[in-house]
């Protein structure tokens, strides 16, 4: 889908009147090269409730704690370019850190309740109420006790989940915990729901287009047989929450616990994208590269494997194939054959989707500064492989650069004869002042990047548009200084995280990290 | 008393439930850090509280001055105390950075801990060659504003006499985050240097040594009142005088504010200067006076800190004649409240710190035409359909690069062809 089409469809889709739907492509980038997640800080936890809080249309939460905690994650690492308006609080002072904060908590969630008229109230918890010992539970249950709160109440302290991001999954667990298992919407019995069989949930990171993202994959599950039963988190309700146990199977990008959960409660499956569980046993690299012709493909016949449609899928999936391979066919003319260059690791353009729009890998570029404090070296080395079996088993053969310098990238890049670089935003004027296109993965990931056959058909159309954009021959970017080896960033950056990697070395959470990828 | 202000229409928030339109003491203490040149500011408290600041910084000040560090503070600190990650902390920002000053920010969590950060810092003393303090700035024990006093408080410990400049001033209560700064502080310069005033250092925007050497100055220029406190204190310690000026916005707020300078320098003002710079500015209105006249009534909203906000609203209302059908003061400061009890009647309704489901409701009901406040504000013109002018803390989705001043004479006239073009430029089907 190219960008009219995916205008069209914000715009009818869209909260609001979508005046402004042409701004939101550059104001989402504007705000990407924030060299902020694990480079130079961790966003708290309070950050990544409030984007689950967020993605629930008729959902409020409420910060059980000073002001600051409620004012300054209204600017929120996960979505910088919009803040989140509505974060009440407690507004918690020292009388409170000193007698408790229970009295208040309840008359907030009253208080909340009056004002907003949520369906949900998510309390979460900070560092001062989580300090003290306020019972949230013992609060909540006899504040929803004495009848005058008309929504479910449930609370987030961080504590109930380990993976990351913990603000994120804890919300989403407590959620499905207190609420889905016990609320008044569903039966608490797992032989009391009404299922709705053969169905699916499509969960997504509550981002802006998740609905745009999954709407592929929801119209070739559609047409295979299986039906959606809901598609989170897009215009998501309560009651869309409290639906989601009616499906046999909910399909997320990575773990999640909060899926796990739903499985114990009430037996609805769940199936990973990014298959990182099934990556520790078989090693193989093809299950971080779900993406593409052929990628897509296994992801949509594993899912209905799952549902015992495999049959019905074979269909449909190789017609679907054929008729994108076609188009692809076309619309990768030109592509054959030219170089890339690519920055490795498990994020990234993967291999197989370039493989599919015809391009060779000649460089492998890898920036480990990042990682070393948080992984062990066989950890790395792992990663670092993957993407390079991969090229080979695709029929590249790309020279490795592990962290060189800009100049040995440039004197790599023009002796292989490479035509494009794939590059971030905020490096790509180094290349591009010395005569080397470059091509933006950010934007690709977090506006076209998703399982489905047209995926790749979107890359080879920009990846030819990036082939023929007039050179930059003068950068005003150009003229700072960067860090050697952190090439994106200026000296004072590269300070701060060089320091948070050293302050951070060992963090047993960042363990978790490194265990999600399977190393 | 203002005639047209009802003392009914002060409203101050009277619920529990408090969605804030201002931070807390943590980011006060920050904000005047950051404007020490070369300081070094550590968060020590959980991530969080490190990463919000940071992405304040990043998105609302000098892209290439954040010096904000974590102390990596983890979770089982909670149980056993992050002394040592300070300690760890503090000699890795000497050796990175080479600060003359290191600011050692004490979050909640240690707070309630009880972790012994100023017995850190003793530790520390000999080992480390450079100045080292710790702020208690545990979010519950204030807001902002206190946090921002304070810690301008704290550095008047650093202050040493000398000998006494006769011409020479302190800026107090300027934050180099605020939008505009910079391109304000040059005007302000301008001006002063106009009467042959000169400014010795600005809390804060000065290196450490300048601000240690405050006590030369004759006299100290509190703008807005913010950090009136370090003035007092200075005051006492010092026998330095202070005078509290308006922020200037706008013609008059820039007269009073030189003539308030020079009155506490027993100086008589340079009254040609001011001629000159009111013919520029009228010589600059008569280029757009229909537009001037026609948005001559205009409706607005004024949501800003103390400082600030009530001089706005008064630029506003006297000299563009716009209606300030509601002021909200996000974030107070000493005098705020004083100057609800004067006789200007430049606003309707007033609120003092108010919690934002509420402001909103009474600026929609309101007929507001147009907002001046902070990205905090961008939903609700949106959603009122109205333009923003970006003018108060925080601002994370407008930049300000240029020299061209909001403040001062100059700023009179740049304010008004923004707030002109504001209106103006926008499309609409009828």
């Amino acid at each position: 889908m190219m960008y009219e089409q995916e205008q069209k469809l914000e715009i009818e889709t869209t909260k609001g009147n979508g005046r402004a739907v042409g701004f939101l492509r550059p104001l989402i980038s504007a705000y990407s090269t924030l060299p902020l997640h694990g480079m130079t800080a961790i966003p708290g936890k309070i950050s990544g409730a409030l984007m689950v809080v967020d993605s629930i249309e008729d959902a409020v939460p409420l910060i059980h704690g000073p002001v600051g905690c409620a004012f300054q994650r209204k600017i929120n690492p996960f979505r910088p370019y919009l803040p989140f308006y509505e974060t009440p609080c407690t507004d918690m002072n020292d009388v409170d850190v000193v007698y408790g904060g229970e009295d208040k908590l309840s008359l907030g969630i009253k208080e909340t309740y009056e004002k907003y008229h949520p369906n949900l109230i998510v309390v979460i918890t900070t560092c001062p109420s989580d300090l003290i010992g306020d019972d949230f539970k013992a609060v909540i249950e006899e504040t929803k006790a004495k009848g005058d709160i008309g929504c479910d109440v449930v609370y987030t302290t961080g504590d109930f989940v380990k993976s990351k991001p913990v603000g994120y999954q804890d919300a989403l667990y407590a959620i499905t915990d207190q609420m889905l298992c016990n609320g008044k919407g569903i039966g608490m019995e797992k032989g009391e729901i009404e299922r709705n069989e053969g169905s699916v949930n499509i969960i997504t990171f509550p981002i802006h287009g998740a609905g745009l993202k999954t709407a592929e994959m929801a119209s070739v599950l559609s047409e295979i047989g299986i039906e959606i039963n809901k598609i989170c988190f897009d215009h998501t309700t309560v009651k869309d929450l409290y639906d989601l146990p009616k499906a046999d199977l909910t399909i997320t990008d990575y773990p999640m616990v909060w899926a796990k959960l739903m499985k114990e409660r009430f037996g609805v499956d769940h199936y990973e994208i990014l298959a990182f569980d099934r990556f520790k046993e078989t090693r193989d690299p093809e299950l971080f590269s779900p993406y593409g012709i052929e990628g897509s493909a296994r992801v949509l016949m594993e899912i209905a494997q799952r549902l015992g449609k495999e049959g019905e899928a074979e269909e449909v999936i190789e017609r679907r194939k054929k008729v994108a391979t076609e188009r692809l066919s076309k619309a990768k003319v030109g592509l054959d054959g030219k170089k890339v260059a690519i920055m490795g690791g498990i994020h990234g353009i993967g291999m197989t989707l370039l493989r599919d729009v015809g391009m060779m890998a000649s460089i492998i570029i890898y920036k480990t500064q990042v990682l070393e404090s948080r992984l062990t070296s066989e950890a790395i080395n792992e990663m670092l492989d993957i993407n390079v079996k991969l090229a080979r088993k695709y029929g590249s053969d790309p020279e490795v650069l592990v962290n060189p310098t800009i100049e040995e990238e440039i004197k790599a890049i023009k002796e292989t004869g490479t035509d494009l670089v794939i590059s971030m935003g905020a490096t790509a004027h180094k290349y591009n002042k010395e005569g080397i296109r470059t091509f933006n993965p950010m934007d690709f990931m977090l506006l076209h990047q998703r399982i489905g056959f047209e995926c790749p058909i979107e890359l080879a159309i920009l990846l030819k548009e990036a082939l023929k954009k007039p050179q930059r021959r003068n950068p005003l970017l150009s003229m700072l200084k960067y860090d050697p080896y952190r090439t994106n960033l200026i000296p004072e950056w590269a300070a701060l995280a060089d320091m948070f990697g050293t302050i951070r070395q060992g963090a047993v959470g960042d363990k978790v990290v490194a265990g999600m990828y399977g190393m | 008393m203002n005639e047209i202000f009802d003392p009914e229409e002060l409203k101050i928030r009277d619920g529990l439930v408090y969605d804030p339109t201002q931070d807390c003491k943590l980011v006060g203490a920050a904000r005047a850090l950051s404007g020490v040149k070369a300081a070094v500011t550590i968060v020590h408290g959980r991530p969080g509280c490190h990463c919000g600041i940071l992405l304040l910084r990043a998105l609302g000040s000098n892209q290439n001055d954040i010096r904000i560090v974590s102390s990596g503070f983890r979770a089982q600190d909670m149980v056993y105390g992050a002394e040592g990650r300070l300690a760890g902390t503090i000699r890795l920002c000497y050796n990175n950075f080479k600060p003359s000053l290191i600011a050692a920010l004490n979050c909640s969590a240690p707070v309630i801990m009880g972790d012994d950060v100023e017995g850190v810092v003793h530790a520390m003393k000999e080992e480390i060659p450079a100045e080292i303090i710790t702020l208690s700035t545990g979010g519950y024990e204030g807001p902002a504003w206190i946090g921002y006093e304070e810690a301008l408080a704290e550095l008047t410990r650093y202050m040493v006499l000398g000998e006494t400049e006769s011409g020479k001033v302190n800026l107090i209560g300027f934050k180099q985050d605020d939008v505009k700064a910079y391109a304000d502080l040059l005007e302000i310069e301008r001006m002063l240097s106009s009467q042959g005033i000169n400014i010795n250092s600005v809390l804060t925007n000065s290196s450490f040594e300048e601000l240690k050497n405050a006590p030369k100055a004759s006299l100290n220029v509190v703008l807005g009142g913010d950090g009136l406190e370090s003035a007092k204190i200075m005051h006492e310690k010092f026998g330095m005088p202070y005078v509290i000026t308006p922020y200037p916005f706008g013609l008059d707020n820039s007269i009073e504010f030189l003539e308030s300078v020079t009155k506490g320098l027993s100086r008589e003002v340079n009254e040609e200067f001011i001629a000159a710079e009111k013919d520029r500015i009228k010589e600059r209105i008569e280029r757009i006076f229909l537009f001037l006249q026609g948005i001559y009534d205009m409706s607005v909203a004024v949501v800003g800190d103390g400082g600030r906000a009530y001089d706005l609203a008064k630029f506003l209302s006297d000299e563009l004649c716009l209606n300030v059908k509601v002021l909200a003061i996000t974030s107070r400061n000493h005098i705020s409240l004083d100057k609800t009890k004067t006789n200007d009647d430049y606003f309707e309704t007033l609120l003092i710190e108010p919690d934002r489901f509420e402001m909103n409701k009474v600026i929609k009901s309101k007929g507001v035409e147009m907002i001046f406040g902070s990205s905090m504000e961008k939903k609700l013109a949106w959603e009122l359909g109205v333009p923003l002018f970006r003018i108060f803390y925080p601002v994370i989705d407008e930049v300000s690069i240029s020299d061209v001043p909001y403040a001062g004479f100059t700023g009179t006239t740049h304010l008004t062809e923004r707030i002109i073009n504001s209106v103006i430029n926008n499309y609409i089907e009828v």
